[in-house]
């Protein structure tokens, strides 16, 4: 193996969104740092697409015990209460550290910020800049590392993490053009978002195929709540190529209204004190049950309303919608969306402490990847806190280890090389596999569960897992590598699904009758680690 | 679902020396993105077809490409049947994927000093404009200037004045963008014109940039000239022989009845320099029935103003300009300069209409002339095509005047932005390669409708480079002297 495919720095992250970048402007300070991504800096992930805003408590009529008690309510409870505490307590700093770095947020009046109504919370404290906010948080950070002397690495993937002695050393990647390298750190910051991608309607980018969530498995650590998947309740049904993209909740926020194909506003029998501003989890069983019950529109979904919105709010506040929407011909000021729910946000993930470590030692994690911080259901808008809270935190505690002797890798090396001979002499198009995953996933381990749907979808996870993704040349390692990281987060989801026989939050058993809300639940987090899933037995953490 | 036949620009550095082109047919999905259709070609033909995208929604700035020349987002715009998708016109790395590292990665960040404060309304409205990029280099793959001289491009000039913009970064760089090619941009709007955001880069960051440089005495010497000149005559042309508006009186009646009335906003160059043309100009307005005001108190527009940063007495000028066109009681003011008209369209808030003469003589018909037995081409003038938006009725008139008329792909000839009295190399640069173009298209003849382009490139073509209106009068005087031999003949 040459020398030239190998780097070596004190800490290496992996993913340039909001938690990556952040993770990286802060591991820096205390050494050289690599932002390693699969695709250019910053233009990968989810964060740049969020639109709806940034969660803080920044007015002095509003709380965090307030911001606090929301994220646990709209979580079922299921939160891992330490670190939402760290979320709601941190977020406005590290809204200001954006300030001080020139995010341009909007503003309400000189020197106060813009926030708006988002779903299942008390206060107005949505911070957005239009609704591009997860654009501008990039925008922001990626000036940052741009200033930094921050290595990146762009368009190379993690494809499995470099061990040692039990703790992580670095990782093994693929450049676009399929050449493997090896990048060793003291310590490691996995930062790799989400992964809806393993459903047939989702909101994610291309990226979000949940390869973290692999790697820190196949490495041996633990992860949390992985059945806990967020159904956005406003996705795009059509045209069909458009099916599934985001509708942001800031739609509802700004006033936008519900309606089935009836002309009701349905959300009234549903919750009627919060309406269309229920939370997610809710909202989207509303949506899904009305479809399901034959109140839907033509195209499967039903009517997202702001028509009656004065024309230059929609225009000022929801640009991209309005663009969006305009090249497929529909003008939303005058006339509705057709809306159906759309697989968003792994609410579970990678276990992590309050300092972003995870259950493997030198090994951090922070953003989507992670589990715990959201519990059963996230809020809009505490996803981006999430990524600049633990973000920094990550950041921090991989920066502070300690300086070890670089890992031997040549033994290990030698593995992936025969993973990459195995897809050469692969069996299936990768995209046929993707394909059918898709639909298991959507089928079996979507918004209403049963044990029998689960079990369907287990069976054709591990069909499809007995099939050998083909590499066509080398540039086509990587979306082999990638194939085997969605089956691998879609049977995590499963089998924490199949053990948590409750329905909390965005996770529905159909199958299953209980007698308890979420805050008496007798359930506590599903733990996952190597072939093992448990479900913690306790009282309500409440 | 339905078939889609398209053609993909594929290149492999390895083997090949320049990109060829494969055409492939595919099932697309009713609506499908240029990206679905870049999937099918993948997944149903060719796995190794090598692309950028990854939010599919036009957020992250990966995926842009050529469509039949065009600029645009892969997963924004529609696949239509027999589309070429090419790279954009950046070094190619394989296939539909360019270089954008480098570029990226030398785009200045703000640098924060200071306290941590939020901004006025006032500083959030004046930069949010400016924040919208995606990055996607759409803007710099069509830049002309980039392309010719030493320039950072426009997405960099954006962001070089949303940090001027900024309070929380008090560094002064306006020698740095200077340095960087400020003055480069020949203002040709190409860069709004492919942007998918429509970010008004030239009118929102580069004249303001070139205010702040003139604050700082950095205006390049001749375009300082040019300031005093207007200063001084109210005209950004010195007087060499007897003017336009000193060879007509205030108002010029029509040919025949009085079908419609205008003002006509004369423009320096026609004025001082092509008194000619823009009395060919005025005969075809006759003869199409038109009344035409000349107010002889009008002033330059402030076009050379704006564009090169001098912008401190611009308000008189355009107090003037108004108050002498109001008076004319004409609802409709003529031009005939592109860049006057997209100066007073663009630049000024008027009380009255203000229509190009390609504009007005379609919209309200006009007299067939002659077709004249030649091959031309179209120059479209930067003010005009995207300044105006004006791209339609030049051709129009063409096809009634040429017996062949070719097209020419649009482009920037250098003159404009104070570019060719500043940085003549760069001028003729551009000037050069619109010569090329011309002789690509075979054409006898070059036809525009600016007097800048007019001037310009004919110092780079051996062709005859004539302006629209001045065509069109040799047609009907050919029409005319027809009908005479004709009334001879039956005689
Ligand atoms: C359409 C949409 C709208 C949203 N709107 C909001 C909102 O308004 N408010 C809110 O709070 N939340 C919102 N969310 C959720 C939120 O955006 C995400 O949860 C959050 O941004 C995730 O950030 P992240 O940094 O963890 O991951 P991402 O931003 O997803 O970044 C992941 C990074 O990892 C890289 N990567 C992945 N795999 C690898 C690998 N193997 N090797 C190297 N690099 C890799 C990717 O290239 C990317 O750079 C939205 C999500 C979506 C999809
Ligand atoms: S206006 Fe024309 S020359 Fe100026 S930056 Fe834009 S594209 Fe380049
Ligand atoms: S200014 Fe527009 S065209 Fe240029 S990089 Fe930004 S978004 Fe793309
Ligand atoms: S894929 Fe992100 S802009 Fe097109």
């Amino acid at each position: 193996m040459p020398g030239d495919d190998v780097v070596d720095c004190h800490v290496l992250v992996i993913g340039s969104g909001g938690a990556g970048c952040r993770a990286a402007l802060e591991a820096q300070q205390y050494g050289d740092t690599v932002l390693l991504s699969r695709t250019l800096t910053g233009k990968g992930g989810c964060t740049i697409m969020a639109e709806g805003g940034y969660n803080a408590v920044l007015n002095e009529n509003d709380s965090c015990l307030l911001h606090y008690e929301d994220t646990l309510r709209g979580g079922a409870y299921l939160n891992d209460p330490e670190l939402a505490e760290v979320l709601v307590a941190e977020s406005p700093e590290r809204f200001f550290d954006l300030a001080r770095w020139g995010s341009v947020f909007d503003v309400a009046e000189d020197f106060v910020a813009a926030q708006r109504p988002f779903g299942g919370q008390r206060f107005n404290r949505t911070c957005y800049a239009g609704d591009r906010s997860g654009h501008e948080i990039m925008a922001t950070l990626v000036e940052q590392v741009r200033n930094s002397d921050i290595h990146q690495i762009q368009e190379e993937a993690a494809i499995e993490l470099l061990m040692e002695d039990g703790r992580a050393a670095g990782a093994f990647t693929l450049d676009r053009d399929g050449t493997p390298g090896v990048i060793r750190a003291d310590a490691v910051v996995i930062a790799t978002g989400g992964g809806t991608q393993i459903y047939d309607i989702s909101t994610n980018c291309a990226a979000g195929t949940g390869d973290g969530f692999a790697l820190g498995w196949r490495a041996g650590g633990e992860l949390v709540d992985m059945e806990m998947i967020q159904f956005h309740p406003t996705g795009a049904v059509y045209p069909p190529d458009a099916r599934g993209r985001l509708i942001t909740e800031a739609v509802r926020g700004e006033g936008g209204v519900l309606k089935n194909s009836e002309g009701e506003r349905f959300m009234a029998r549903y919750d009627p004190g919060r309406m269309e501003l229920s939370t997610r989890d809710v909202v989207s069983r509303a949506i899904a049950n009305e479809i399901l019950e034959g109140r839907g529109t033509p195209h499967g979904g039903v009517y997202l309303d702001v028509s009656h919105l004065p024309a230059a709010q929609i225009e000022e506040r929801l640009p991209i919608m309005l663009e969006q929407y305009l090249t497929f011909g529909v003008d939303i000021r005058t006339e509705p969306m057709e809306v159906a729910p759309t697989a968003h946000h792994i609410m579970g993930g990678l276990r992590i402490s309050p300092g972003c470590q995870t259950t493997i030692p030198s090994l951090f994690a922070c953003g989507e990847v992670t589990g715990g911080v959201h519990g059963a259901n996230r809020l809009g808008g505490n996803a981006l806190a999430d990524t600049q809270v633990f973000g920094k935190r990550a950041g921090e505690g991989a920066g502070k280890a300690a300086v070890r002797k670089k890992a031997d890798y040549a033994a290990r090396l030698a593995r992936q090389e025969e993973r990459f001979a195995r897809f050469e002499n692969g069996t299936t198009p990768p995209h046929e596999i993707v394909s059918a995953l898709k639909r298991a996933m959507w089928d079996g381990a979507g918004i209403f569960r049963t044990k029998e749907g689960l079990l369907a979808a287990q069976a054709e996870v591990t069909r499809l897992s007995a099939l050998i993704p083909k590499a066509y040349g080398q540039r086509g390692r990587l979306e082999c590598c990638t194939v085997e990281n969605m089956l691998c987060l879609s049977s995590l989801i499963i089998r924490g699904a199949l053990v948590r026989e409750e329905s909390r939050g965005a996770h529905v058993r159909k199958d299953v009758t209980q007698d308890w809300m979420p805050e008496r639940s007798p359930f506590g987090h599903t733990i996952q680690k190597g072939d093992s899933c448990i479900i913690e037995k306790k009282g309500g953490a409440a | 679902m339905k078939t889609l036949t398209f053609t993909v620009a594929r290149f492999d550095p390895a083997t090949d020396d320049s990109p060829h082109f494969e055409k492939y047919t595919v099932e697309v999905n009713e609506g499908a993105r240029i990206l679905h259709a870049l999937h099918a070609v993948r997944d149903a033909i060719d796995p190794t077809l090598a692309y950028r995208y990854c939010c599919g929604s036009g957020q992250c700035g990966s995926c842009a490409v050529r469509v039949d020349g065009e600029p645009v987002l892969a997963c924004m715009e529609e696949a239509t049947e027999g589309m070429v998708v090419e790279a954009l016109n950046l070094p190619v790395e394989r296939d539909l994927m360019v270089e954008m590292e480098s570029y990226l990665s030398g785009m200045e960040g703000l640098v924060p000093v200071g306290e941590t404060r939020l901004l006025t309304r006032a500083e959030n409205d004046a930069i949010r404009p400016l924040r919208d990029c995606i990055e996607c280099l759409a803007c710099v793959s069509g830049c002309p200037a980039l392309q010719v001289a030493e320039f950072s491009g426009p997405t960099a000039m954006r962001q070089e004045m949303r940090i001027a913009l900024d309070p929380r970064d008090p560094r002064d760089r306006v020698e740095r963008t200077v340095a960087d090619g400020l003055f480069t941009c020949t203002t040709c709007q190409r860069c709004v014109q492919v942007c998918p955001k429509e970010i008004k880069i030239p009118g929102k960051a580069i004249e303001k940039l070139r205010e702040l440089a003139n604050r700082k005495g950095l205006t390049l010497p001749k375009h300082k000239e040019v300031a005093l000149l207007v200063q001084r005559t109210g005209r950004s042309v010195e007087r060499i022989k007897p003017t336009f508006m000193e060879q007509v009186p205030d108002v010029i009646e029509p040919v025949g009845e009085v079908k419609g009335e205008v003002a006509f906003f004369v423009g320096c160059m026609y004025n001082s320099r092509l008194p000619e043309t823009a009395l060919d100009m005025i005969e075809v307005m006759r003869r199409n029935g038109y009344r035409i005001h000349i107010p002889k108190d009008q002033v330059c527009c402030g076009s050379p103003l704006i564009r090169t940063g001098q912008t401190w007495f611009l308000d008189e000028l355009k107090h003037t300009n108004i108050r002498v066109f109001e008076k004319t009681g004409c609802d409709v003011v003529l031009t005939m300069c592109a860049g006057c008209g997209s100066t007073l369209k663009n630049d000024y808030v008027t009380p009255f209409t203000v229509k190009d003469v390609n504009e007005v003589l379609t919209e309200g018909g006009f007299e067939a002339p002659e077709k004249l037995p030649v091959r031309v081409t179209y120059h479209d003038p930067c003010h005009l095509y995207r300044g105006q938006d004006v791209h339609d009725p030049p051709r129009e008139i063409l096809r009634s005047l040429v017996e062949e008329f070719v097209e020419m792909p649009a482009r920037c000839c250098g003159a404009g932005g104070g570019v060719r009295s500043g940085l003549p190399e760069e001028a003729a640069e551009l000037g050069r390669q619109r010569g090329e173009a011309i002789e690509e298209t075979g054409a006898e003849m070059v036809v525009t409708s600016c007097p800048f382009c007019e001037f310009h490139i004919a110092e780079h073509t051996d062709k005859p480079v004539i302006n629209i209106t001045t065509l069109l009068r040799e047609g009907y005087a050919e029409k005319d002297e027809g009908s005479e031999e004709e009334k001879a003949g039956e005689k």
